[in-house]
This record gives structure tokens, sequence and C-alpha cells, in this order.
């Protein structure tokens, strides 16, 4: 049987979930029911990155995961991005470089970029990082400025 | 409108009970949930039950001498981060980059990519060229196939009804490469791809190609005209002038029968001469 | 923390902007648009039944329109839903609204439709195999006509010493903002009122509003933070849907589209087949011939912009004594042809440099050079005889030719470089208005446009405003107001923003500071300062704080206000010379030299992008960073239309690739090194003699990509994308 309780822990705090219908996805979970938006919706489909938030510190398409697969998880989403230093490192070469132009892809850069840096750090090629951030897509800055901030954020972590 | 049931066995025994409690038609399974997603949004598949691997104890790797085994749920990512498989079997480690995206590969799945067994899967063909194994459990049981034959065409695997997919068992590591063509560079779907291995134990070259339908596959053909350790130019001309001339490459929407057959030459040579033989 | 680059950033970092999709009112319905089963067809019957009955759904297709707007006549032409006709797949011919998107989504299932399908019309040249030798008459399938020339062209023809002749083909390609279009709508005692990610709040409220026949003054417009734009987002689209489901279901429903749905609906660039032909005599370009056959998709006749707009760019920014140019709009089984970031101008470009670049190389003249010898110059007369104001394009392509030169004698074998230029002109000539208001600690531009993106409302007028006034950046505040508080504005497109908006700014700040200097008792406009971290009105050495010089009405309402408006003028054009539809005319001239080196796979016709260089002529640059970091963007997208990006429709109208695994906009790792340059001392029709940069440097990309692959390894593609299947075609590899 389905269980009916979800138990998540979303930026840090305990959340309890009531009756999420089996084929809902986290992407709409984190949405619509807790109300954290900033995660957003592109294509739905795994291709453009947008949805990316941090399962257990991993990059993560919120968009492919059922709610119910995710029981149990730590999820952080550009909510609560700013607690985790690695986090606040990107934010802060986000906003440095101007590394964003409508800002509808940034929390899912800024997502994925953590995880990518909490995962191999300075011990990753820079090439390396920047072909790992290929599956974020951005139509308005021609990531010039992405990659100088990925470059800065990976940089001050030495 | 009622979604499916969800259920998260934690042993397999349970898995199966679960998938054989339902109608093939109207069970699924869900490791990564990639592909699964794109089947019930496109309304594809109806499932009335979902069994989640999940909780199974198969998101394993193990080295035992040259051999590699890879539980099928173990999300890809996690098997490109191992330090080994970038020194060992190179060719399937590009195979995995190949695949989506990182956080794709945080989620999707080795034993999902073999069940999907999409036609321009980039680890199907590295798998065939590395004489891969599927081990299936099941409800008679356990058993082993070649990834060969457990391939059979888009989204059809030899998988019977109730089995699940529990490991990939790589036999020998080998000197390999894997190389694609596509029309974006990344993040893209592969329109020809060749996967090049050479085995230290029976010093031959096993090729296969993907990328187009059904299935990917091998060419014992080019394989027999590579020869031994280090083919000249002449016989790497002669391997892929039989696979662009003899495969059974076809057309589909992303690309030619006639551009297919002329990518496959300089992408053999290529696998070839990036195949390090003799590093171990 | 770092001081910020961009006033949005902090809140775009938090996740805190309300974009269109994140639009969420408590009680708010799920909408969902019922698909035509077919691309072209009549619709028999439609039966709603079967989605009324499911719980709390509504239902509406076109029979209840007219009770929905009280018996009000809207668009006869443009009707929400058709009628009868199906004209392309996808096409709404019903709506539903449900308490949850699940039930949306089944409701819209449930709806049952009997259709006579007919056989779809998605090839133009299936449609006129004949053309262009022969004329098409054929008021079925044409939106429009356009021709204008100068000259006897067949004369000229005759007599000339070489002729060359080439066909080109362009695709079709996307805007793909990465927000879907969304909007949530409510119809409350009589006000309609809808919430959007619009580039124009304005355009939207007159577009609805003509749809559905209701009065401008009854629609309330309210911008929504807009994920990407691109010219998608211009017109009305979802919103007169939403507000007839709200009227309908009594109560706020949210309307947002799949991303399927945003390329299968999309309004965007469509498919072009183009035949050039030049007359060269001694070296100089004696007379050209140009002919376009253009899909507009459902483009209505007499409604159709993208001809005229096309053809505009088809000779390019040269002098050419003689010449025809021709365009039919022709109409297709596909969604409207609608605004593309430089509508066709990428694609314009792309075909008008490769043949000119072509007519070179046939008579033995370097390119660039023979481009640089025909190019306008200040005073020069456009084809179509408008003057030339200043223009930098002949400055940016010497930038460019000397980067090439340098580029090309490093540049390692199997790479080559290429030179392309493209112009434009700053939509000033759609008019906008503005507010100031002024207080002790800052000034504040109240106006109608939500940011999109590119920072030409964040950033670009609070620019202009720190210019005018002497302020600090950080005491320029730039408020949004819906369209029924905002002073009008036309929207955000055209490269118009900073253009006509920050004029209208600063206009206004114009007016405030005359005022203040009034009050100061000094013979001119004051000037603005800061002391004591308190707003001082400055003239000479009379200073005076705001506290001091506001009137008791001003001090009650917290502020000194004062308006501006911009409506710019166009130049003209000859009109002797337009036989036959609408040509547009310039307002200023603005334009880039692009250098692109490319690494080409002889063997797989692969192109790599190695590094990238642009020359601008911006005007007055009036925000260096942002006026940079649009154009590495531009040029991202324009990598996008030159290799991978193509829409394609089978034979039955179905778009075979909607959807972001098969239509492949550009990622990370494919975008070289970007070097920008602005040449400077053109002024144009903006403030400060600024000129716009929101289409600019998309134009020249596909063509500079294009003349590097040639320079590569010797192919000439004729054909948008350069994919590395027509690359090994034209090397002869298959």
């Amino acid at each position: 049987m389905t269980p009916s309780e979800i138990q998540l822990r979303v930026n840090g705090r305990p959340s309890r979930i009531d009756s999420v219908p089996t084929d809902e996805r986290l992407l709409d979970t984190l949405r619509w029911r807790l109300g954290l938006k900033g995660t957003k919706e592109g294509c739905r489909t795994g291709m453009c990155g947008a949805c990316t938030v941090l399962r257990d510190g991993r990059g993560t398409l919120s968009c492919l995961l059922l709610t119910h697969e995710a029981d149990g998880a730590s999820i952080t989403t550009i909510e609560g991005i700013g607690s985790d230093p690695v986090g606040r490192r990107v934010l802060d070469a986000f906003d440095a470089a101007g590394a964003l132009q409508c800002g509808y892809c940034t929390p899912g850069f800024v997502m994925a970029l953590t995880g990518l840096l909490r995962e191999g750090g300075r011990s990753t090629p820079v090439d390396e990082m920047l072909e790992d951030l290929g599956g974020n897509l951005c139509r308005c800055t021609g990531y010039a400025t992405i990659v100088r901030a990925a470059r800065s954020a990976r940089e001050e972590g030495a | 409108m009622p979604a499916f049931d969800l259920v998260a066995p934690g042993t397999s025994d349970e898995a199966i009970a679960e998938l054989r409690a339902s109608d093939p038609g109207e069970v699924a399974v869900v490791a990564g949930g990639t592909d699964l997603l794109f089947d019930l949004d496109d309304g594809r598949i109806t499932p009335r039950k979902v069994v989640s691997l999940r909780r199974l104890p198969w998101r394993t790797l193990d080295w035992n001498g040259p051999t590699l085994t890879v539980g099928s749920t173990l999300p890809l990512r996690e098997l490109e981060n191992d330090p080994e498989l970038r020194r060992r079997i190179p060719g399937l480690y590009a195979a995995v980059r190949a695949v989506g995206s990182v956080a794709l590969r945080h989620q999707a799945t080795l034993g999902g990519n073999l069940g999907r067994s999409a036609p321009a899967s980039d680890l199907v063909p590295m798998l065939l060229a590395l004489d891969a194994e599927v081990d299936l459990v099941g409800p008679k049981g356990e058993r082993r196939l070649s990834v060969d034959r457990f391939v059979i065409g888009s989204r059809r695997t030899a998988l019977a009804a109730g089995e699940l997919i529990r490991s990939v068992r790589i036999p020998e590591a080998r000197p390999s490469a894997y190389l694609l063509q596509r029309v974006r560079p990344f993040h893209d779907i592969s329109h020809m791809a060749v996967a090049v291995a050479f085995s230290p134990t029976d010093a031959r070259w096993r090729v296969a190609v993907a990328g187009f339908p059904p299935r990917p596959l091998r060419f014992p053909e080019a394989e027999e005209a590579l020869g031994g350790s280090t083919p000249g130019a002449a016989d790497i001309a002669r391997a892929a002038e039989a696979l662009a001339t003899r495969a059974p490459i076809v057309a589909d929407k992303r690309a030619s029968e006639e551009y297919r057959r002329q990518l496959v030459r300089p992408l053999l040579a290529r696998a070839i001469a990036a195949t390090r033989i003799g590093d171990r | 923390m770092s001081a910020s680059a961009r006033p949005d950033a902090p809140a775009k970092l938090s996740g805190s902007v309300v974009y269109g999709t994140d639009l969420d009112v408590p009680g708010m319905f799920w909408g969902a648009l019922v698909p035509a089963p077919v691309a072209r067809g009549r619709l028999r019957r439609i039966d709603l039944g079967p989605a009324r009955a499911l719980p709390g759904v509504v239902a509406i297709s076109a029979a209840d329109v007219a009770a929905l707007v009280d018996g009000r006549a809207g668009d006869a032409e443009r009707p929400p839903f058709p009628p009868e006709q199906i004209t392309y797949l996808h096409q709404p011919i019903a709506a539903v609204a449900a308490p949850s998107p699940g039930l949306a989504r089944a409701a819209a299932r449930a709806v049952r439709v009997e259709v006579d399908g007919l056989p779809a019309v998605t090839d133009l040249e299936e449609l006129f195999p004949e053309w262009p030798e022969r004329a098409i008459d054929d008021p079925d399938h044409l939106a429009a006509h356009v021709r204008a020339g100068r000259g006897d062209v067949e004369a000229v023809f005759r007599t000339a010493e070489s002729v060359v002749r080439e066909t080109y083909r362009t695709a079709s390609v996307h805007q793909v903002a990465l927000e879907p279009h969304a909007c949530v709508a409510d119809v409350t005692d009589g006000l309609w009122h809808v919430r959007t990610s619009t580039q124009s709040p304005f355009g939207a409220r007159e577009d609805a509003s003509s749809i559905l026949g209701i009065p401008e003054s009854s629609l309330v417009v309210e911008g929504a933070w807009v994920g990407g734009g691109f010219g998608g987002k211009g017109a009305a689209f979802l919103e007169p849907y939403a507000l007839l489901l709200a009227r309908a279901a009594g109560r706020p429903v949210r309307l947002a589209l799949g991303y399927e749905d945003e390329f299968r609906l999309g309004r965007t660039t469509l498919p072009a087949v183009l035949r050039m032909e030049t007359a060269v005599t001694d070296g100089e370009i004696v007379g050209r011939r140009v002919r376009l056959l253009l899909d507009v998709g459902t483009s209505l006749p007499g409604r159709d912009f993208a001809t005229g707009y096309a053809i505009g760019f088809l000779l390019g920014p040269y002098r050419t004594p003689t010449f025809e140019v021709e365009g039919y709009a022709v109409r297709t089984n596909k969604p409207p042809f609608g605004p593309h970031r430089a509508p066709f101008a990428p694609q314009a470009a792309f075909v008008v440099e490769s043949h000119l670049e072509e007519v070179a190389r046939r008579i033995g003249a370097d390119p660039v050079a023979f481009k640089a010898r025909h190019l306008w110059k200040e005073g020069d007369r456009t084809p179509l005889g408008q003057p030339v104001l200043p223009f930098g394009l002949p400055s940016a392509l010497e930038g460019a030719r000397a980067t090439a030169e340098r580029w090309r004698r490093e540049a390692p074998s199997g790479h080559g470089v290429g030179v392309a230029v493209g112009f434009w002109s700053t939509s000033t000539g759609a008019g906008g208005e503005a507010r100031v208001e002024l207080t002790p600690a800052e000034l504040r531009i109240i106006q109608g446009e939500r940011e999109i993106g590119s920072g030409s409302v964040v950033v670009g007028i609070a620019r202009v405003a720190a210019r005018r006034t002497g302020l600090p950046f950080e005491r320029i505040r730039v408020e949004y107001r819906d369209s029924a508080r905002a002073p009008f504005d036309s929207g955000v497109f055209g490269s118009r923003t900073v253009g006509a908006l920050g004029r209208a700014t600063d206009e206004a700040i114009t007016a405030l500071l005359r005022s203040l200097g009034e009050r100061l008792g000094a013979p001119g406009p004051a000037e603005l300062g800061i002391v004591d971290g308190q707003i001082y009105a400055i003239h000479g050495r009379t200073r005076r704080s705001i506290a001091e010089l506001w009137t008791p009405a001003e001090e009650a309402q917290g502020a000194m206000a004062a308006e501006g408006k911009h409506y710019g003028k166009g130049g003209a054009i000859d009109e002797s010379l337009v036989r036959d539809g609408q040509f547009y005319a310039f307002t200023d001239f603005t334009g880039a030299a692009h250098v692109a080196e490319v690494e080409v796979d002889r063997e797989t016709g692969s192109v790599r992008l190695v590094r990238y260089a642009a020359f601008h002529d911006a005007g007055v640059v009036i925000d260096p960073a942002s006026a940079r970091a649009q154009v590495e963007g531009g040029i991202a997208m324009g990598i996008g239309t030159a290799l991978t990006e193509e829409a394609i429709w089978a034979d039955d109208g179905r778009l075979t690739n909607a959807g972001l695994v098969d239509y492949r906009i550009p990622t990370l790792p494919e975008i070289p090194p970007i070097e920008v340059h602005f040449v400077e001392g053109f002024a144009g029709a903006g403030p400060f003699g600024a000129k716009g940069l929101g289409e600019p440097p998309i134009i020249p990309v596909p063509a500079a990509v294009a003349s590097a692959v040639r320079d590569a390894v010797g192919a000439h593609v004729t054909e948008l994308p350069l994919t590395p299947e027509r690359v090994a075609r034209e090397l002869k590899l298959l």
C-alpha cells in the first residue's frame, strides 16, 4: 500500500506531508504544497535544469522525481541554500558577477553549481566543472557571466 | 483519476511478489524514474501499481579482480565518480558521462537504462563491447543473460514477467573507448556512436554501434577485420568499410542513413586510436 | 556580502521573485486548452458535456464566448476559438478550468471533438514549385505581397559583367524563454483583471480587449516578472482564454502552457526560401534582385507584419543603385508567425552576407573589403531613399577586419575565421511615458514595464536617471505599476526600452529639474546631489534640500512629481519606390560586425566555436556591464540559430521536435570566449544618444559562423542551421 505520509527535511526543517498523490513530482510538492516557488518549473522533461534542487546534497531534477521516492530525504532549495557555506559562496559569486538576467534559470544554476562544488570542489578541473554545468540551460546570458561566477566560486573554495 | 499504488519493498522477494501480484500490463518499476516519468506523462503507460526499487540493497559497486559488478539501482553519477572506472574502463566512463546531465545521472541508473533499452542508449553499446551480462532475479530464481541477449529493441528486453535486473556484470576491465556524434555536442541524443574494447584475455576487439533503430548492436565482421592488438591502417579501413557498407544502419528523424554510414568510419578509427592497450 | 552587480540580483537569488508561473491566488482554478486534433479541417461538433460532468469543471468553446462577454463583439478576424476552420494542429478550440491541474488535464482530454480533416499545407516549395520563375497569384495562401524597386533591373542584369544567382533556405526558430507562458485571470464586478508574464502589459491589454470586445478601461493587466521574452511574450496569447475561463468559473483561473505547447502553439519565426541575384561590373554592385517566400503560418491577410519587416533587411546595409525586392507571405497550417528576437533579421543577414561573400569570391575580391566598399555611411541613402543617420557600422567592420586578420594568422589547419555584419534600428517610434517622484531620500521612476532580463528597466532607465540628475545609482528606484495606474508604455521589445522609455524618463526628470531650478531662483535647471544623506537641489552655489523646496501639497503626497513622454519619429522612405505592400522606415541606424573562429571536423561536419569577437555601435553606452551582457547573450542565441536550432514540421502539420530534447538551444560548454567592443561617436535617438541593443547582438551571428565554416573547409552552406549533416553534405562526404 502506498504510505499516506511522507517525511522530508526541507531546508533543514522536518516536514510531514499528507495525502500526496503517488504521481506527484517533488517540483510540484515544493512549489504548490510547501509554497517554495523559488524552484522553477521549466521543461518538466529534465532537459533545462531550472528545477534543480539538492537531495541529500546532490543536484537533482525535481521535475523527474516522484515525491514519494524522496521520502526521508533532505531537500535544499534556493530558499535555504544561503545557510550552506558553499551555497552562500555561490550566491555571492552570482551576485557579484551579475550572473543572471531574467533569473528564471538562476535557482537551478545555483543549486547545480553548489552540488558540483560540494561533490568535487577544486579537485574537479575547471573545464570539467563547466561541462558539468551543461545540463542547466540559460537563454539570456550566453553563460558568460555564469562562467565568471562559477570560476570565482570555485577559486574562493580554495 | 486514481493515480497508481506505489510500493517500495525492502527485499527482492517482496518486490518480485509485488510484480507477480499484478497483471504485467498494469505494473511498472521505478528505479531512478527519469524514463518512467516521461512515459507516464505521455500516457504511454498507465500502470495501476508502480514498484519502487529504492529500498533494495542494490546501490552497489564491486570490483573483484578484473570484474566489475554494478548494482542496478546505483545512480550513474556514482559509477562515474568511482576512482577506478576512469582508469580501468575508460570507454564506460565516457559512455556514462554522455548520459544526460549531472543531475540526471544522480537519479538515472544502469538498470533503468538497460530496462528502457533505447536505440540511442549511450551505455548499451559500451556494455556490448565489454561482453557485459545482466543478473536477473525473478519468480523462478536467478539467471544471467548477456546484454546482447537481454536487449531486443526500444522498450523491449528479455525480462520476463516478475523479473528484475539486480546487477550488471562486466567480466573484465578492458581498454576501451566510446565516441559519439550529435547535432549538439553536449546534452543531446547520440545519432551515431561507436564503442570499442580490446580484451586482454583473447586479444580480440569488440565493436558495437548505436544511435539508430532498433537497437545497439555488435558487428563481428568489423571485429574480425581489426585482428589483434595493434590493427594497422588497412585493418581499420577494412573494419570501417564493413561497418559503413554492411552494418544494418537506417535513417530516423535525427540523421539520414547515408550520413550515419559516413560517420561510422571516422568514429571507429578514432575510437581505436583512443584505446590505449598495454597500460595495464 | 559584496555589492550586487544588478539591483534585481538579490531578490532573484533568494527565489522570492514572482514570475508568471509562480502566480498563486487562493481559490484559483487551473485552466487547460483543448487542442485541435488536425492541422487543417472543419470543426463539425464539439461536445463539452463529458468535461462538464467532472466535479467542479468549467468548459467553454466558441459558442460560449458571446455570453461571457455580455454579447459584445470581439475582433471577428481572430476569435479566441475558431468557430469552424481549424488552421493548425493543437490550435485551442475549447478551454477548461478545474479545481486541480490533474482534473483540468483530464477535463481537456474528455472533450469530444469531431472534425472533417483536410490535407495540411506545410511546405512552401511544395506549394509553389515554380516560384520564383513564376509569380504567385493565389489569394487563398497569400497573407501579403510586398514589392519595391528602383531602376531597370532587367537591363542592368543583361549588361553586367557578372551575375551571381543563389537560393537560400532558413529554418523556423523558437524563442525558448525558460519560463513558459503563464497568467492568472479574475473577473469581478465587471472588472477584468489578469496578472501575466508579458513584455508589454499595455500591448496585452489592447490586444486582449480587442479580441474579447471589452473596453480597455474594464481590463487591467498587471505584469509579473518575466522569465525571458525574446519577442514571444509581446502580444496577448493566453490572457483572453484565462479571462474567459475566469468569467465562466466565477473565480480566478491560472492558465500556463506546458513546454511542448510552448513549441506547438508558439508564434515565432517560420521557414523561408530566398532567391538572391547580384549583378557586378568593375567590382561594383550595379544591381540586385531579392525574392522571398516567407512562411507566415496562419497570419491573417492585412495583419501580416513579417514580410514588410523581413524584406527591409534583405538588401543589407549596402548601397545598391538598381534593385528589386519582392516578398510573398505564404499562409500554411502552422501557428501565426510572431516576433523572435530581431524577427527574421539574423536569417536575412545570413543570406545577404553569405551571398555577397559568394559574389566577392566569384569576382576575385576580398569579401570584407568588397562589403566595406559598399557599406552605408552617414549621409548615404538607403535603397528605399532614407538618409542614413550616424552609423558606426563602417568603424565596427574595420575593427572586425583587423581582428579577423590577426586570428587568421594564428589559426591552425581546420580552423576558419569569418566576418559578417548586421544592422538594426532602435524602435523608438513605439512611444512611452514615465512619471518621476522625488523625495528627500530617493528618486522613483514610476512606469509600466516589468524587467524581462536584459536589465533595460531595472538598470537602463535608472542609469539614465542617475546620469541626468547626478544622483548615485543607489538613490534611483524603478517602480512598477499595473496598466490602470502606470503611465502608458509600448513594451519591452524592439531594442526600444532605454531609447523610448528612457527618453520619457529623461523628459520627466528634465521637467522636474527645471521646476527645482525655478524654485531655487536659478536661471536654468537644477542638479541633484547628496548632502548629509539628503537629496539637495543644486545650482551653482545655491543648494536647498528637497524638504525645503516642496509645496505643502507635495509634502502631503510625500514626493515631488513630474511626467515625461517620448513618441519618436521614424525616418521616411521614398514611397514612390514601393510598388506593393508595406515597408518600414528606420528610426536610427545601429549595427554590429562580428568575427567567429571555428574548427570544422572534415570527417563529420561538426562545427566548434573557438572564439568570437563583436564590434557594436550602440550609440552612447548607458551601462557598460549590461551592454556587454546583452551582446554575450545575443551571440549565444545566434549560435543556436546558426548551428542547431530548427523546428521541423511533418507533412501532417505535426511539429516533430516540440520540446527541449530535439530542439537544441546552446549549452554552456559550447559557447566560446567572447570579446565585446563598442565603437563610439555615433549618436542615436535614445537619451544621451543611446541606441538600442536588444536585437543587434543576434543578427550577424549565423552569417559570421557560416563565413568561418567556409573559411575553414570551403563549405558554402546555403541553409540554416549549419548542422553537422548539412556541413558534411557540402563537404561532399555524402
